[in-house]
């Protein structure tokens, strides 16, 4: 049973890992939009939607993250078990 | 349907004598949009000049707003409204300039004493200040032939540093500061102010005069406690000129204004010495009626309908510079006329393209409901809809609100009838229930539920895991996810069809198709290809022949797509267009990766609060301390729900959807028209 618990274990940082780094990957990208959009609204206060549309783009990549989190999290657990009992 | 409102462009002919009538005309019509006449357009024809009316109205209108101002009154005041024709006959009785007397006489007063009291208290915080030192008399303070006096405030004692250069009275408080006086030789003192400075010296005025600086102290309290009874009784006067004059200013307000408005509208348009020509767009629909109405109530003018503007954009193209783009008129029901907000965010669609508002109304509350999907977060947020609908009254709140009314719709169908959870539980006990989630079921100890009952509140059997869909379950995830996929897939498609669309609109189908088709072909090329591929890797069963007949035809269609791309936007794009297809329809995926991170958050909670509660540590305080937790926990969710939840629907709406044929920027219809809000029409005078 252990090293089915070392493999689960591995699963769930192989987890925090993807939303971890996906979402700084998405900081960094949502800071100089960020930035540069509050820019722009201030000079013209019309372009918010426009500034919006830009300010989410990157969200993509966070989401990416969450989705292969949430795959490893509930998709492979199932598998790994499933080997464990068969190579016993 | 989805395109905007037809329009027809009229020329509104007539002589200089009956231009007033014919703008009245105009306002009360409702349906013209002006177009502005451009010097040199035509030869022979200048802009005109004002109403004679029109500089009279604004000089008014300037005394009338600056009252406002002074008085406090704004668009929020609460007045009656009053009749059209008896506010104008006040102010044509110089209404206006005999009030604006009566309240600056009360202004200035006003002003002088908040002015008075403003100095006499300076003078009071110096006399205070000398108050404090042991000389007594005002005139000691100064007139000296040969000897320099300074008196101020320190932030340190000077008077070590001084020594014996010459008189020095110092007085320090911690709460009300530092107080000095010194009297040096006339010789000494440049040193003794170095000395000063080095210590904070701020020097205070002494007040001029004689006599005990107690007794003075004394009278300049008597002195402002005076000045501010006479204020009081002055506020007194304005509160009542306020009350007095509330509803004739805001009424006089809005009619100057409309006055102003109307008197300078012949800059807008071509004249002649003798006779004005207006160009204007109206609905089509209303064209004749317009033509009508304008002829009958000004038997001198004469109005003809040049052209009904196609979509085309050679019509466009051929038409003269200011007569090219035609306004947008938006064409909505009720309900669908709420989410134009999202819309006019991006911006005001095109003249000859679709207006995606009705999608957006279809499309943005599902997808919000999906993501929320719980029955227990979507009760408050159709409340606080309904709410914000009937009481909000700025474009944002109720933009917002109808999302949360129709969302919250959505969201309690998918919570009760297919997700069948509330607050994160689900109403009844599955086979599949994780360890640590409780349900209503178990919480409120009902064992034996009536057989129809576990259908209705746990959503229909699937055969994949049982009744009920588990958003946080191995068994549903690929199943929720795959869903969330083609539901991306077909918004896509819609939104690729959509730019094929308007392209044929615009220029024929032949160069739409060429144009945009490529995309559209590349689109449903990689769906197909993919979905091969997915069978050929394993992931889903198809007999050998449908999968390899699938990525065959799939293959083939990219390949066309790809040319007609390569043709239209050259070959660069099909390197950025086949990988971004992968991109924007996985984007979708977020519909279920936010649906389950929210049940994810909301079980934990439960987990956390629920456990408190049932340990029973510390008795009833312990549950009543669980139970709050629950409470802020929950409300947690519930918020993150919208910021989430809302904010990814509309990206969904304005990045994935509208990039694919929205191109916006076009002019929004902006009839003449005047809004009664402090005065009743003489119309609706008539009328009632």
């Amino acid at each position: 049973m252990a090293s089915t618990d070392i493999g689960l274990g591995l699963i769930a940082i192989g987890a925090g890992i993807a939303v971890g780094l996906a979402g700084l990957g998405t900081g960094m990208a949502q800071k100089d939009i960020g930035a540069a959009a509050i820019g722009a609204i201030t000079e013209d206060s019309k372009l918010f939607g426009k500034a919006l549309m830009f300010m989410v783009l990157p969200e993509t990549i966070v989401i990416f993250g969450l989705v292969i989190a949430i795959l490893a999290a509930f998709v492979l657990p199932g598998s790994i078990i499933a080997d464990f009992a068969n190579a016993e | 349907m989805f395109l905007p409102e037809s329009m027809s462009r009229i020329v509104i002919v007539g002589s200089n004598s009956c231009i007033d009538e014919t703008i009245e005309a105009l306002y009360d019509l409702e349906t013209v949009h002006l177009i502005d006449h451009t010097v040199d357009a035509d030869e022979g024809f200048t802009l005109g000049t004002p109403r004679p009316y029109s500089p009279k109205a604004s000089e008014r209108l300037l005394k009338v707003r600056a009252m406002e101002k002074d008085l406090g009154i704004n668009k929020h005041t609460k007045t009656a409204p009053i009749s059209e024709s008896e506010i104008r006959s006040q102010i044509t009785s110089d209404s206006v300039e005999s009030i604006e007397k009566e309240v600056r006489a009360v202004l200035d007063k006003r002003n002088d004493l908040n002015q008075r009291i403003t100095e006499l208290n300076a003078k009071k915080k110096n006399l205070e200040l000398l108050a404090r030192l042991p000389i007594d008399q005002l005139e000691l303070y100064s007139g000296y032939k040969s000897i320099a006096s300074m008196v101020g405030t320190v932030s340190s004692d000077p008077t070590a540093a001084l020594g014996d250069m010459g008189e020095v009275y110092y007085d320090s408080s911690k709460k009300e500061g530092n107080v000095v006086a010194v009297f040096v030789k006339n010789d000494d003192r440049t040193k003794a102010q170095n000395i000063l400075s080095e210590n904070g010296f701020m020097e205070i005025p002494v007040p001029e005069g004689t006599g005990s600086v107690k007794e003075a102290l004394a009278a300049t309290e008597a002195e402002i406690a005076a000045a501010e009874a006479d204020l009081e009784v002055v506020q007194k006067e304005t509160e009542d000129l306020f009350e007095k004059h509330k509803a004739f200013l805001r009424a006089s307000d809005e009619e100057l204004t409309a006055d102003a408005e109307k008197g300078t509208l012949p800059v807008r348009i071509a004249s002649t010495k003798y006779s004005f020509v207006i160009d204007a767009w109206v609905p089509t629909k209303e064209a004749e009626n317009v033509k009508a109405s304008i002829e009958s109530r000004v038997p001198q003018t004469f109005v003809e309908i040049e052209e009904n503007r196609g979509r085309r954009e050679e019509e466009a193209e051929a038409a003269e510079e200011r007569f090219k783009t035609a306004p947008t008129k938006m064409k909505h029901g009720k309900i669908s006329k709420l989410f134009e907000y999202p819309t006019r965010m991006v911006s005001v669609p095109k003249y000859n393209e679709v207006d995606p508002t009705v999608l957006i109304a279809i499309f943005l509350p599902l997808f919000f409901g999906f993501m929320v999907g719980d029955a227990g977060y979507a009760i408050p947020f159709i409340i606080l809809g309904i709410y914000g609908l009937k009481y909000a009254k700025l474009a944002e709140w109720r933009a917002i609100a109808t999302v949360l009314l129709f969302g919250g719709i959505w969201a309690f169908i998918f919570g009760f009838f297919i997700f069948g959870e509330a607050l994160g539980m689900h109403f009844i006990e599955g086979e599949h229930e994780l360890a640590v989630a409780s349900t209503w079921q178990g919480l409120l100890g009902l064992d034996n539920l009536p057989d129809a009952l576990p259908w209705l509140l746990n959503g229909p059997e699937f055969d994949v895991g049982g009744p009920g869909i588990h958003k946080i379950g191995e068994e549903w995830v690929g199943f929720l996810l795959k869903l969330s996929v083609y539901v991306g897939v077909i918004h896509l498609l819609l939104g690729f069809c959509l730019a094929v669309y308007n392209k044929s609109v615009q220029h024929g189908f032949v160069h739409g198709f060429l144009d945009k088709g490529g995309q559209l072909l590349c689109f449903v090329g990689m769906v197909i290809l993919c979905y091969g591929l997915t069978a050929f890797l394993g992931m889903t069963d198809l007999e050998e022949n449908i999968m390899y007949t699938m990525m065959g035809v799939g293959g083939a269609i990219v390949v066309v797509g790809s040319i007609l791309l390569a043709r239209a936007e050259g070959a660069m794009q099909i390197i950025v267009e086949l990988p971004d297809t992968i991109g924007i329809i996985l984007s979708y995926t977020r519909l279920t990766a936010i649906c389950m991170s929210k049940a994810g958050m909301a079980l934990a909670f439960n987990y956390i609060a629920i456990e408190m509660i049932a340990m029973g540590i510390g008795g009833t305080a312990g549950a009543i301390i669980g139970f709050l937790v629950f409470v802020v926990l929950q409300l947690m969710v519930w918020t993150l729900g919208i910021l989430s939840c809302g904010l990814h629907a509309l990206r969904l709406q304005l990045v994935e959807f509208m990039i694919r044929f929205y191109e916006g920027d076009g002019t929004e219809f902006t009839p003449l028209k005047f809004k009664h809000i402090k005065t009743i029409s003489d119309k609706e005078v008539k009328e009632a």
